[in-house]
C-alpha cells in the first residue's frame, strides 16, 4: 500500500466526522432550549431505526423501498380493527403481525429471484394502496391516550431506535448471522458456494425490516392516529442515512456503528437547517431537500472514490 | 508473424512464444487447458494487450489496441464462448459487429437482413436472421459467428473450438467453410483437442505447454503420438518419477475402509449422467477431463448446488440425502470450486472472515454468536499450517497473490473437518512454488486420513498425485486408469471427444426457426390482447364507452402515461434506473409555468416556455448520468439524491412565483375547449413516433439496445458506454420536460407536490409493456400498449367507485405480475 493511498483511505474515514461536526455546530449554536431537540428529533429517531436493519439489508447487496408503506399499512390494520371494535392492545399485535408479514412478502419475492429493487417498488405501491384500500383513505383518530408512546420521559421511539441499534450491532459484529450478510454482499456466489444459507438470511431481514416498520407504525398511531401514507419518503432517509455514514450501496462493507453517524449526520444538517431557517432567509424548507441530496451523492461519489483505489489494489 | 510475452501477477501465461499463421493455411495451436492458448487468442483479439514482444501483420508492426482495432485490421475471432446481444436479432448481431449501415440517417434495415442473409446463404447455413440470439442452440450461435467472419472477408480467422459445440454434419459444414476462407487467401488459427480434426485440416502446428511454444512445424513432421508426448510433457519412461507409495495405505489400515460412495449420479439438466465412484480413506482420486466433459457438474450436484436428478450417495456407511451445501457440509463433503475469483472468495473480506467462513458454527459452540478471538487464533493455525505468506490475518485477502488466496480458500474448507474434500482445478492460476506447497498438502491430507477427490484439466497433476485416475469425456466417466501402470498417453486419448456422433439438433432447431416470422413478439401481442378484452368488457358494461368523444378522453387519458412509460424506458434499456421522474417533471413544469407569467408577450413566450421545460429536463437526465459516470455511482443512489434536489428546487421556485391562471392559449396546448381538440393527443403521438423511429431505426437507438443487452459484447464492438448512457439518460430527461408541459398544460396550474411518485407510474408502465429491468428489450409499442392497459385499468376501477389514490395496489400487482411473468418465462425458456 503506497503511502498516498493510505491517507487518501484516511482522509476517507475523516469525511463524515467532519460533517458530523459542522452539522452539530450548526445545530447548536442555533439551539438555545435543548430539551425541545427531544421533539424535534422524533421522525429522525423513526429513520433511525429503519436505517439500522436497512443497513444490513443493504451489507447483502439489497435494498428495501418499501418500508414506508409497510408503516403505513401496519398503522391501518390497527386503525381499522380497533374501529370495528377489537381491543387495542389486539389491535396493535395485528399491526405489528401485518408488518412482519409484508416484509415476510418481500423476502419471498427476492428469493424467487427478483431484483430486491423492482420486487420492493413494486410492493411498495402495493401496501400503500392497500393502505389506501382497506381504510378508505379515511384517517382514524381517538386512541385512548397509551403510555407506550412515551417510557421513562422519552418517546419510544428513541427506545426503538436503541433496541435496534443494539441487536443490529450485536447480530451484525458478533454473531453467525452478521458474517454471512457481508459474505453474501461481497459475493453471493461465492457465498452459496461456501455453505452459506443465503436464501434464508436475505429472507430474514426482509422480514425484520417489516417487523420494525410494524413496531413504528403501532407506536405512532396510538399518538397521532392511523393516517394513510403519512410517512412516504422515509425509505429514502433511511437509505440516505445508511449511504452517507459510509456503507457501500453494492454491499459487503460498512456497519452499524457508521450508520448511527450517518443518522447524527443527516438528522442533524436537516434539524439545524431548519433552525437557520428561522434566521436566515435562505434555507427554508426546500433548501433542506437540497441540501440532503446533495450530501447524498457528494457522500456517495466520496465512498467509492475513496475505496476504488484499494480495490484496484486487490486487482 | 508474432512474438508475445504476457505475464499475470506470479504466473507466467505466456512466455516469449513466437507464432506464425502464413495466409491461405491453417495453423493448429494444440495444449492443454491452461497451456497459454487463450492468452494467446486474447493478444490477437485485441482483448488484453502483452506485455513486451511485438506483432507484425504482413510485414508491419501492428498495435491491437481493442478488440475494435483488431477487428478493422481484419482479425476475426470466433470465441468458444459465441459473445452476441442475446436479445437482438441474428441480422443485428452480424451487422453491429462492423457498424449498422445508415442510409440517410437511418439504418438500413433492408441492407441489414439482405446481407445477413446473403451471408447466412453464402455459408451455406440453416437458419433465420430475424431471430433473436438468445433463441439459438449453441451450434447456430457459432454458425453466426463463422458467417460474420466470411462476410468481412477477413485476413486472419481465429477459431477456437469451433467444433465442440457442433453435431458431425455442422462440422463437415465449418470444414467446407474453412476451405473456402484458405482458397480466399485468410489465414486461420485453429484451436481444438480433436486430434483428428486436426491431422484433417492443418498446414502447420503449435503446441504450447506452460505458456512456452515447445513444438511448432509442419503436420507431416509429427504423428498423433508426438503430439500428445509434446502436449502432456512426458513420456511413458516418466512413470518412474512417481514417488508415493500406495502401500502405505494398507498399512495404516486406511485404505479398507470405503468413505464415499456415489451411484449412478446425474444432475437434471444431464451435463453429467450415470457417475459412479467410490472413494476409500486415505486416497486421492484424479479425475481428469477436459473443460466441459461435465466434471465440475457432477462435484457441485454431488455439493449440492446444483439439482440433481438421480443418485445416491453414501458417506461412512450413512445414506445422505445433499439437497444443499450446507447438508452437504454437514455431511462431511467440502468443496473447493474451480473459479477462485467468482465462486471461491470475497475479496474485500479479510483473510479471517474468508477462512472461517464455512465453519462459523465450530468457533461458537454451536451458538449464534460469533468469536473473533477463537476465529483468530483458528485462521492463524490454519494459515501456518498451510504456510500462507500474509502480514496478517485482518488483511483483505484482494490483497494476497493468487496462490495465498488459493490456500485461504482450502484452509476454509480444512477448518470444517472434512471427510471427503473435492477440489476442482486447485491450481489453477496458482504459481509453481504455491502449486507443489498444495500438492504436498494433498499428499499429507491423504495420509492423515483425508479422502480427495482431485478434478484436473493438467494431467501430468492427476498422474503425479492421485492413486487413481477416473476420466470424463462428455459427461460420463469413460475410463478408470491405475497411473502406475498406464500410459500417460492412453489417459489422454480417453478424455478426448469420441468421433463426432450425429446429433440430431440441426433439425430440430430449423423447425423451430420457422415460427419466429416478423410477426409480433409474444409479450405484445398478450398485452394486445389484454387491451382488446379489457375494452371490448367496458365498452359492453359502460354506456358510450364507445363514443368517439369518450375514446378521445381516453386517449388524452392515456397521453401522459406513454410519454412518460417511454421516458423510463430509454433509460432502463441502456441498462440504467432514474427515480428522479416525478422531482424532474415538477422542475420542468415550474420552469415552463414561470416563464409563462413573465410579462413577454403570449407569441413569444410561449415557444420560449416549450423550450426551457425541454432543456431543464434534458439538463436534469444529463446531470443525473453525469454524475453517475463520472463517480461511479450506481444510478440509484445519484437519482435518489437528486430526486430530493429537484424537489427542493421546486418547492423554492413554486413559493416565490405565483403559477395559476396560466394564459388560456398555453392550456389549449392540451385541451380546447371550444373544438374539443386535445393536443395532448397530438404531443404523445410525436413522442412515441419519434421514439419510435429512433430507438428502432438509427444507429445511436440500436447502440442503446446494444448497451444493455451485453456490455461486454458492445464493447468488443466498440460501442462507448458513457456515451450511451449519458445519450439514455438526456433522451429520457428530455421526455419527462415534455411530460411536465403537458401536465402543467393539462391543469392550468401547478402545486409543489405535483408528479410525486410518478417514477413509480413511469417504471410500472415501461415494465407492464414489457421492458425488460435489466437492459436490451422493450419496444415503444410495447409502453404504449402498457400506459393504456393502466388506464382502462384505471377507467375500470372508477366504475367500480375505487378511488383513484388506491390505484397503487393495483400498479403495484401488475408490476409483480410483469415481472414475475417475465421471470418464469425467461426460466422456461
Amino acid at each position: 500500500m503506497t503511502f498516498s493511498d493510505s491517507r487518501r483511505k484516511w482522509i476517507g474515514r475523516l469525511l463524515p466526522w467532519l460533517l458530523l461536526c459542522l452539522a452539530l455546530t450548526m445545530v447548536i449554536s442555533q439551539v438555545h432550549n435543548p430539551r425541545s431537540l427531544i421533539s424535534v428529533g422524533v421522525p429522525w429517531a423513526r429513520i433511525g431505526a429503519l436505517a439500522m436493519v436497512m443497513t444490513m439489508i443493504i451489507l447483502t447487496g439489497g435494498i428495501d423501498l418499501s418500508v414506508a408503506s409497510i408503516v403505513s399499512l401496519s398503522s391501518m390494520v390497527m386503525g381499522v380493527l380497533w374501529q370495528q371494535g377489537c381491543p387495542v392492545s389486539w389491535a396493535a399485535l395485528a399491526g405489528i403481525l401485518a408488518g412482519f408479514i409484508a416484509g415476510g412478502l418481500n423476502g419471498t419475492l427476492v428469493i424467487l429471484g427478483l431484483s430486491p429493487l423492482v420486487a420492493t417498488l413494486a410492493t411498495m405501491a402495493f401496501y400503500s394502496g392497500l393502505s389506501l384500500w382497506i381504510s378508505a383513505s379515511e384517517r382514524i383518530t381517538g386512541f385512548p391516550p397509551s403510555n407506550l408512546t412515551r417510557i421513562a420521559g422519552c418517546p419510544t421511539e428513541y427506545w426503538i431506535l436503541g433496541a435496534t441499534f443494539l441487536v443490529a450491532l450485536f447480530v451484525t459484529h458478533f454473531t453467525r448471522f452478521g458474517r454471512w450478510c457481508y459474505a453474501i454482499g461481497d459475493n453471493p456466489l461465492a457465498a452459496r458456494c461456501a455453505a452459506i444459507p443465503v436464501h434464508r438470511t436475505q429472507w430474514c431481514l426482509y422480514a425484520a425490516s417489516g417487523l420494525v416498520a410494524g413496531l413504528l407504525a403501532v407506536i405512532y398511531t396510538m399518538r397521532d392516529g392511523a393516517i394513510p401514507n403519512v410517512h412516504r419518503g422515509i425509505e429514502l432517509h433511511a437509505i440516505a442515512c445508511v449511504v452517507v455514514g459510509g456503507t457501500l450501496i453494492t454491499g459487503g462493507r460498512g456497519g452499524i456503528p457508521l450508520t448511527l453517524l450517518g443518522i447524527v449526520i443527516v438528522a442533524n444538517v436537516d434539524i439545524g437547517l431548519s433552525f437557520m431557517s428561522s434566521s436566515f432567509e435562505f434555507f427554508k424548507g426546500e433548501a433542506r431537500l437540497v441540501m440532503v441530496g446533495i450530501l447524498l451523492i457528494v457522500v456517495a461519489v466520496w465512498n467509492e472514490w475513496t475505496e476504488r483505489d484499494s480495490a484496484k489494489l486487490m486487482g | 508473424m508474432i512474438q508475445v510475452s504476457r505475464n499475470y501477477p506470479g504466473v507466467k501465461a505466456l512466455d516469449s512464444v513466437d507464432f506464425a499463421v502464413r495466409s491461405g493455411q491453417v495453423h493448429a495451436l494444440v495444449g492443454e487447458n491452461g497451456a497459454g492458448k487463450s492468452t494467446l487468442i486474447n493478444i490477437l483479439s485485441g482483448v488484453i494487450r502483452p506485455d513486451s514482444g511485438k506483432i507484425l501483420l504482413g510485414g508491419n508492426p501492428t498495435d491491437l489496441a481493442d478488440p475494435v482495432a483488431a477487428r478493422h485490421l481484419g482479425i476475426i475471432t470466433v470465441h468458444q464462448e459465441a459473445e452476441l446481444f442475446p436479445t437482438l436479432s441474428v441480422a443485428e448481431n452480424m451487422a453491429l459487429t462492423q457498424g449498422l449501415p445508415v442510409k440517410s440517417g437511418f439504418v438500413d434495415w433492408r441492407t441489414v437482413n439482405q446481407n445477413a442473409k446473403a451471408a447466412v446463404t453464402a455459408v451455406g447455413a440453416d437458419l433465420d436472421v430475424h431471430v433473436a440470439a438468445s433463441q439459438l442452440s449453441v451450434a447456430h450461435r457459432h454458425m453466426t459467428q463463422v458467417a460474420i467472419a466470411v462476410q468481412q472477408k477477413a485476413k486472419v480467422v481465429i477459431l477456437d473450438e469451433p467444433t465442440s459445440a457442433l453435431s458431425e454434419l455442422e462440422s463437415q459444414w465449418l470444414f467446407e467453410q474453412i476451405a473456402q476462407l484458405k482458397a480466399a487467401g485468410t489465414g486461420i488459427i485453429y484451436i481444438s483437442h480433436r486430434h483428428e480434426e486436426i491431422f484433417e485440416l492443418a498446414d502447420e502446428i503449435t503446441v504450447l505447454r506452460d505458456g512456452k511454444n515447445v513444438w511448432s512445424g509442419k503436420k507431416s513432421a509429427i504423428d498423433r503420438a508426438g503430439l500428445i508426448a509434446a502436449m502432456v510433457g512426458r513420456t511413458d519412461s516418466d512413470k518412474a518419477l512417481k514417488t508415493k507409495s500406495p502401500p502405505d495405505q494398507r498399512e495404516s489400515g486406511l485404505g479398507e475402509k470405503v468413505r464415499l460412495q456415489v451411484n449412478n449420479l446425474a444432475d437434471v439438466e444431464g451435463v453429467c449422467r450415470g457417475i459412479d465412484l467410490r472413494v476409500t480413506a486415505g486416497e486421492v482420486v484424479g479425475v481428469y477431463g477436459l473443460i466441459g466433459a461435465g466434471r465440475s457438474e457432477f462435484a457441485q450436484t454431488l455439493f449440492g448446488l446444483k439439482k440433481k436428478c438421480s443418485g445416491h450417495v453414501v458417506i461412512d456407511g450413512t445414506p445422505q440425502s445433499i439437497r444443499s451445501p450446507q447438508e452437504a457440509v454437514r455431511a462431511g463433503l467440502a468443496y473447493l470450486p474451480e473459479d477462485r475469483l467468482r465462486q471461491g472468495l470475497c475479496r474485500g473480506l479479510s483473510v479471517r472472515a474468508n477462512a472461517v467462513l464455512s465453519s462459523l458454527a465450530r468457533w461458537s459452540g454451536g451458538m449464534a454468536t460469533a468469536s473473533a478471538v477463537r476465529e483468530r487464533s483458528a485462521t492463524q493455525d490454519v494459515t501456518r499450517q498451510l504456510s500462507v505468506r500474509l502480514r496478517s490475518v485482518e488483511q483483505a485477502v484482494g490483497q494476497l497473490s493468487g496462490g495465498n488466496q488459493q490456500k485461504v480458500v482450502l484452509g476454509r474448507w480444512l477448518l470444517t473437518e472434512p471427510k471427503v474434500l473435492i477440489l476442482d482445478e486447485p491450481t489453477r492460476g496458482v504459481d509453481v512454488g504455491a502449486k507443489s506447497e498444495i500438492h504436498d498438502l494433498l499428499r499429507q491430507l491423504a495420509h492423515q486420513g483425508l479422502s480427495i477427490v482431485l478434478i484436473s484439466s493438467e494431467l501430468p497433476e492427476v498422474i503425479q498425485h492421485a492413486d487413481r485416475i477416473l476420466v470424463f469425456r462428455a459427461g460420463m466417466i469413460s475410463g478408470e486408469y491405475d497411473p502406475a501402470v498406464t500410459a500417460p498417453a492412453e489417459i489422454a486419448a480417453a478424455a478426448l471427444p469420441p468421433l463426432p456422433d450425429s446429433l440430431p439438433d440441426v433439425e430440430t432447431d430449423t423447425k423451430s426457426d420457422v415460427v419466429h416470422k416478423r410477426a409480433l413478439p409474444k409479450s405484445e401481442l398478450g398485452l394486445l390482447t389484454l387491451v382488446v378484452v379489457l375494452m371490448l368488457w367496458l365498452g359492453f358494461t359502460t354506456e358510450g364507452f364507445f363514443e368517439p368523444s369518450s375514446l378521445v378522453k381516453l386517449a388524452h387519458n392515456t397521453s401522459l402515461g406513454v410519454i412518460l412509460g417511454l421516458a423510463a424506458a430509454t433509460v432502463i434499456i441502456a441498462g440504467g434506473i432514474d427515480i428522479s421522474v416525478g422531482s424532474l417533471l415538477a422542475l420542468a413544469a415550474v420552469c415552463a409555468g414561470i416563464t409563462l407569467k413573465t410579462e413577454i408577450p403570449i407569441g413569444i413566450s410561449l415557444p420560449l416556455a416549450l423550450a426551457v421545460a425541454c432543456c431543464v429536463g434534458a439538463l436534469g437526465g444529463l446531470l443525473n448520468g453525469a454524475i453517475s459516470l463520472i463517480g461511479h455511482v450506481h444510478p440509484i443512489v445519484v437519482t435518489l439524491g437528486m430526486m430530493s434536489v429537484y424537489r427542493g428546487l421546486v418547492v423554492a421556485l413554486r413559493g416565490q412565483h405565483d403559477i395559476n391562471d396560466l394564459p388560456q392559449e398555453f392550456t389549449w396546448l392540451a385541451v380546447h375547449p371550444p373544438s374539443g381538440f386535445r393536443g395532448s393527443i397530438i404531443f404523445a403521438v410525436v413522442v412515441a413516433t419519434a421514439a419510435y423511429v429512433w430507438l428502432a431505426h438509427t444507429r445511436s437507438g440500436r447502440h442503446l439496445f446494444a448497451l444493455g443487452a451485453s456490455p461486454s459484447a458492445a464493447r468488443l464492438v466498440g460501442i462507448s458506454r458513457r456515451k450511451m448512457t449519458l445519450v439514455a439518460f438526456t433522451v429520457g430527461g428530455l421526455l419527462i420536460g415534455i411530460a411536465g408541459i403537458v401536465e402543467l398544460a393539462r391543469s392550468g396550474s401547478m402545486q409543489s407536490r405535483l408528479a410525486t411518485g410518478w417514477e413509480l407510474q413511469a417504471i410500472a408502465i415501461a415494465v407492464i409493456g414489457g421492458v425488460s429491468i435489466t437492459g436490451g428489450r422493450g419496444s415503444v409499442l410495447g409502453v404504449v400498449l402498457g400506459a393504456l392497459l393502466l388506464q382502462l385499468v384505471q377507467t375500470a376501477l372508477i366504475r367500480w367507485q375505487i378511488r383513484g389514490d388506491q390505484m397503487d395496489v393495483v400498479i403495484g400487482g401488475m408490476i409483480l405480475m410483469a415481472v414475475l411473468f417475465d421471470l418464469f418465462w425467461q426460466r422456461h425458456k
